[in-house]
């Protein structure tokens, strides 16, 4: 669109980087082991500590301080990176934060300590999201950044499958506990594989989407709640995250239902999936933005959830949903890679990237946060069809959302 | 008055010989000295452990070892075919405090797909002077696989032995609050 036409002025202005491929290769390990490492939250938590004899109500209460946490620190996580001078320190100060957090976790689950683990985990996760989009924005020229975000996408689908796969089994041979140790130990060679990107090539101005802005009396979200196309993005990710969380629970609900025999391996089979589709065309949506243009991409992903949806809705087979989750593959990569893309599109020369970022997803958190509670009430009344439907729907919403209003934010070729 | 939720944990998880079979339930580990306990102290010759917390004078207490009663939150249980059925997330007494069923939480890979079931306390078997500590349940992962889903404030719906399912009338509810 014309408004993005000064993008590429600056473009010629100065000569793209080329970073090393040693840099390259640093940033997909430590895509990789940070999805490894982020692997082990989540639902997982729940498991090891009901193990560890945890009261319902008790980690109930952890997991909500933990989601509130994570929630509030977005926006302000994506103006410090914005602000922070060396972006792979915020990095690699993340990991450590995750490393440690888990060995808490590991070492002694007793309440106080784990909800500062998990606080502690939450306060890091926000930071890792937009320091490694900074990082990756920084390190290659802007007409390759479709491309290297693909490429970070490939490694982290990658990373949280071969992760739930290897935690599984941990789990099943070690105990709940290994798996936590496991956790903390992969953060070693995120960091090993986070300080092979030379940090020279990291262009700061870059990474932030322009330089900083001096004008004192401007807010931090200046540029960021009047910024159009980013507010339609924001509340198709919105509606999509809405749609998209609980899917998945409420698949794996079904399955442990439908089989008893193959339960445990068909919803670890619907987790993995999607990783490994994503990993395999993540590249390719990467390259693809940067020739067809990021709607049409942004539009097939949207398309995909309400077509799930309907599909988990209708379909009686735990088998079948196994292939379904394809298209959960197809989504997550196309806004897997999109996200990032997007906001450094409409961002481009404000110098606050990151806030934006964070912004989208602190919106996104919102939507899942409400989500799980909604899918579970309608599921409740209803049953597990109208759930699927409902969210099909909110995904339709979306879907249309974008068709109508979302313009394409490519920058025009010169 | 303390709650009644709380009352049923001391009424029924004992844990005897310290620690050792959880390695860290801080809150519930005060529950020993309570004196609803029926079981008789173990011979003092057949105890592994001599250190025994020294109580005040003129409070009632019994010891119980290991191999005479075990903590049970958290604990895995097996069926009978020795399938994964689970872990103990919680106890449903009546209004006498009699154990009528457990929460098991069943199912699920890392976390996914888990649900809560409500079991009839009948079926399980403990088998704490076994060479085993595990706690088996004469249900199978296909008879529970249908179970409707364990939620507070609402009838519980107990799984039996048999097969047949039986609610419990909402207003025998013991944990309403």
């Amino acid at each position: 669109m014309h408004a993005y036409d000064k993008r590429e002025l600056t473009v010629h202005d100065r000569p793209p980087l080329s970073s090393s491929s040693r840099s390259q290769r640093g940033l997909d390990g430590f895509n990789f082991f940070i999805a490894n490492v982020q692997t082990g939250f989540g639902p997982f938590i729940a498991v090891y500590l009901t193990a560890q004899a945890w009261t319902q109500i008790d980690i109930g209460f952890v997991l909500t301080v933990s989601a509130i946490t994570a929630l509030a620190f977005q926006v302000p996580a994506g103006i410090l990176v914005d602000a922070a001078a060396h972006k792979r320190t915020v990095g690699a100060l993340a990991a450590a934060a995750i490393a440690v957090s888990a060995l808490i976790l590991a070492a002694s689950p007793i309440f106080p300590l784990v909800l500062g683990a998990e606080v502690l985990h939450g306060l890091a996760s926000c930071l890792m999201t937009p320091a490694i989009a900074a990082i990756s924005l920084g390190l290659v020229a802007p007409h390759e950044v479709g491309e290297r975000l693909g490429r970070n996408a490939r490694y982290a689908s990658a990373g949280n499958g071969i992760a739930a796969v290897l935690m599984g089994a941990f789990g099943w041979l070690f105990s709940n506990r290994a798996v936590f140790l496991l956790t903390a130990a992969l953060a070693l060679p995120a960091l090993v594989a986070l300080f092979r990107i030379r940090r020279s090539e990291i262009d700061p101005e870059r990474s932030r989407g322009g330089p900083v802005d001096k004008s004192e009396r401007r807010s931090p979200l200046h540029g960021i709640v009047d910024n159009r196309p980013l507010l339609v993005f924001g509340a198709g990710m919105v509606l999509f995250s809405l749609a998209n969380t609980p899917m998945l629970p409420l698949a794996g609900g079904i399955m442990t239902m439908r089989s008893s025999q193959w339960a445990t391996v068909l919803i670890a089979a619907c987790i993995v999936v999607p990783q490994i589709c994503a990993a395999i065309i993540s590249p390719w949506i990467g390259r693809q933005s940067e020739i067809w243009g990021r709607r049409p991409l942004l539009i097939l992903g949207f398309a995909a959830l309400p077509i799930r949806g309907i599909l988990f809705a209708v379909l009686a087979s735990p088998y079948a949903f196994v292939a379904v989750q394809v298209l959960d593959g197809v989504s997550a990569a196309v806004l897997g890679v999109m996200l990032p893309l997007i906001v450094a599109d409409v961002m481009h020369g404000t110098g606050r990237y990151n806030a934006a970022l964070g912004t989208v997803a602190f919106a996104a958190a919102i939507g899942a946060s409400l989500s799980t509670a909604l899918a579970g009430y309608i599921q409740d009344r209803w049953g597990y069809a109208a759930a699927f439907l409902s969210l099909a729907g909110v995904a339709l919403a979306g879907f249309g959302l974008m068709m109508l209003f979302m313009p394409e934010t490519r920058p025009m070729e010169s | 008055m303390r709650p009644v939720r709380r009352a049923a944990f001391v009424a029924i998880i004992v844990v005897a010989g310290g620690l050792a079979l959880t390695g860290g339930a801080p809150a519930w580990a005060q529950a020993s000295s309570s004196p609803a306990t029926q079981t008789p102290p173990a011979p003092a010759s057949k105890a592994p452990t001599p250190e025994v917390p020294t109580i005040p004078p003129g409070t009632a207490a019994a010891v119980l070892t290991k191999n005479k009663a075990q903590a049970i939150l958290g604990q895995p249980i097996v069926s009978t075919k020795g399938e994964n059925m689970g872990r103990i997330v919680d106890v449903i007494v009546d209004k006498q405090g009699t154990p009528r069923a457990a929460i098991i939480d069943f199912g699920g890979f890392l976390g996914v797909g888990s649900r809560k079931i409500a079991v009839d306390w009948g079926a399980l078997n403990f088998s704490p002077t076994g060479k085993s500590e595990r706690i088996t349940l004469d249900l199978t992962r296909d008879q529970l696989k249908s179970a409707p889903e364990y939620e507070k404030g609402k009838p519980v719906v107990v799984v039996e032995a048999k097969g047949k399912t039986q609610p419990m009338p909402s207003g025998e509810y013991p944990l309403d609050e």
